[in-house]
């Protein structure tokens, strides 16, 4: 059994993965059905489930109706998208500069790193200070949240390309800026890819702290309102929906990043 | 200079390197001043042929090889004194008359064959030189001239390691380079791969004759390939041999086995041994 080189047949690791959440949704609701904890502290999964559906489709008595949460979810969609496009058109050519040119690297490390292990979530004032309550404050803290995460991931993944690749191609007459566009950047992109899908996976675990400020709509206004009602239930429907999109994102990045670099897994 | 008059000019394999009195230090790690690799280092290369730098490892035949390269990797300005002109034109940094192949094949693993054979062509550099339809042209012949062309759309990882050197191989030859500098490519291949890859190497130069140098610490290989055997000390080296093979390639194993050729190997073996000896080299009959 203390063998981590012995590995689990697909059907046994599927089954335990399965037991182990359907073991812990027992004891939750063992412990809130048989009253043990009260609904206000741990609503039953049951309670969850229907906030689940009541938020998914709320009629109207004029015969129409809305879903506040695919509404919520589109809004925090947007803010994750539109900032992880600007991680990746910003960090990644950071990153590689960084990478790839030891002056630039000392020049932006020591602007970088520290805010790996920074408070990110109090500098969130100072945005609101910069660029008020609106959307500019909430995509621009996902994106400071995923980029210093980012740049030092892309600057180690080109750095991680081993010099041979590089000297060859200067060899057979690449200037040293052909050699990293077209000998390093090429094997460095799957690395660079696991940084993006990081970022993406950051960027989740903060929507709720950017939509907490002058949320109009998205997650984590649903959650902030939720709690304000004392709706324990809808603030666990919440958490839970925000949990499942970062794990359709991810699962979905990692399943084009393994199609785009099928070559990787032969290194 | 046209495609076609280059072409002409590779076909001839007109070349001259002149190295003169060239001496390499490096800085210690220590910083306590410098250590020593080439200590004057006088050779002069004139003909097409296949020059042998032979000498035991370490001894600093790859800093002499870059040098002719005009590449210095590490950033250290190579060399410290001494001149190396090509054509008579003294070479003090990277040109396109020579080519580079090295023991790690260094192929793009996310690239077919063809696509490897043909990286080059995406630097400036050769875009300028070669139109594309003459590089495809090139490519596939080269293909070829290397046994691969039904391997051309496969991944480096789908091919042994002979075959990886063979793709390196066809990418430097397919500059159609006046000089192509070779640094123990088949160092780490088995003996039945250098074998065929010694060989392959021989035909292609009967085709395209250009001016080898072949870096390598290997007697047999040295004797098996050379038209001429420069043979080095060990650091800091010197040149304590150098001569000529008259025996026509490809170079039988009896040949190899000749009085002839064993006084050559005791002959090298001996100059090393008597310059003193840090370094190994091999013989692999």
């Amino acid at each position: 059994m203390l063998n981590p080189y012995q590995g689990l047949p697909a059907g046994r690791r599927r089954l335990l993965g399965v037991a182990a959440v359907a073991a812990v949704l027992l004891l939750w609701a063992a412990l809130s059905g048989s009253g043990a904890v009260t609904p206000n502290k741990l609503p039953p999964p049951w309670d969850v489930a229907h906030a689940l559906v009541e938020l998914s489709w709320r009629s109207d008595p004029a015969g129409g109706g809305s879903s506040p949460l695919l509404l919520a979810t589109l809004a925090s969609l947007r803010r994750v998208a539109l900032a992880g496009l600007l991680v990746i058109a910003l960090g990644v050519p950071v990153g590689i500069a960084m990478g790839a040119s030891p002056p630039v690297d000392a020049a932006l490390s020591p602007l970088v790193d520290p805010f790996r292990s920074a408070p990110i979530v109090a500098v969130q004032p100072i945005l609101v200070m910069w660029l008020g309550i609106d959307e500019a404050m909430k995509i621009a803290f996902l994106f400071l949240g995923a980029v210093v995460y980012l740049v030092p991931m892309v600057r180690d993944a080109i750095r991680a390309v081993p010099s041979s690749y590089y000297v060859s191609a200067i060899d057979i007459g690449a200037t040293p800026f052909e050699a990293v566009r077209h000998a390093l950047v090429p094997m460095a992109l799957p690395r660079i890819a696991d940084a993006i899908i990081v970022s993406v996976s950051v960027m989740w675990t903060y929507i709720t702290v950017a939509e907490y400020i002058n949320a109009d709509t998205g997650l984590g206004q649903l959650i902030q309102n939720a709690k304000r009602f004392s709706a324990m239930n809808q603030v666990f429907a919440g958490i839970i929906v925000i949990i499942a999109l970062a794990l359709v994102t991810y699962f979905t990045l990692v399943a084009i990043r393994n199609r785009l670099f099928s070559w990787e897994a032969t290194q | 200079m046209s495609d076609a008059t280059s072409d002409a000019a590779s076909e001839r394999g007109d070349v001259s390197v002149d190295l003169k009195a060239i001496v390499q230090e490096y800085p210690k790690a220590d910083g306590t001043g410098v250590n020593r690799i080439l200590d004057g280092v006088d050779l002069a290369l004139t003909r097409p042929e296949i020059v042998m730098l032979l000498g035991p490892s370490g001894c600093g035949k790859s800093t002499l090889l870059r040098m002719m390269g005009g590449v210095r990797p590490h950033g250290v300005a190579t060399p410290t004194s001494g001149t190396i002109t090509i054509d008579g034109v003294p070479c003090t940094g990277a040109h396109d008359d020579a080519v580079m192949v090295f023991q790690r094949y260094a192929n793009r693993p996310d690239l077919s064959t063809r696509e490897n054979v043909a990286f080059p062509f995406r630097f400036g550099l050769w875009k300028r030189k070669v139109d594309p339809s003459t590089a495809a042209k090139r490519v596939e012949d080269m293909l070829a001239a290397v046994g691969l062309q039904d391997k051309a759309k496969l991944k480096p990882h789908q091919l042994s390691g002979g075959q990886n050197q063979r793709v390196a191989l066809a990418r430097a030859l397919v500059l159609r380079p006046r000089i192509l500098l070779m640094d123990e490519p088949f160092g780490a291949l088995d003996a039945q791969t250098r074998d065929e890859m010694q060989t392959l190497l021989v035909r292609l130069h009967e085709e395209h004759p250009c001016l080898v140098v072949f870096v390598t610490h290997d007697v047999t290989e040295a004797l098996r390939l050379g038209d001429r055997v420069v043979v080095l000390s060990a650091g800091p080296a010197r040149i304590v041999d150098d001569f000529a093979i008259e025996e026509p390639r490809p170079r039988s194993t009896a040949w190899q086995r000749s009085t002839g050729a064993t006084r050559l190997e005791e002959r090298i073996l001996n100059h090393l041994h008597a310059a003193g000896g840090r370094g190994q080299v091999r013989v692999s009959v």
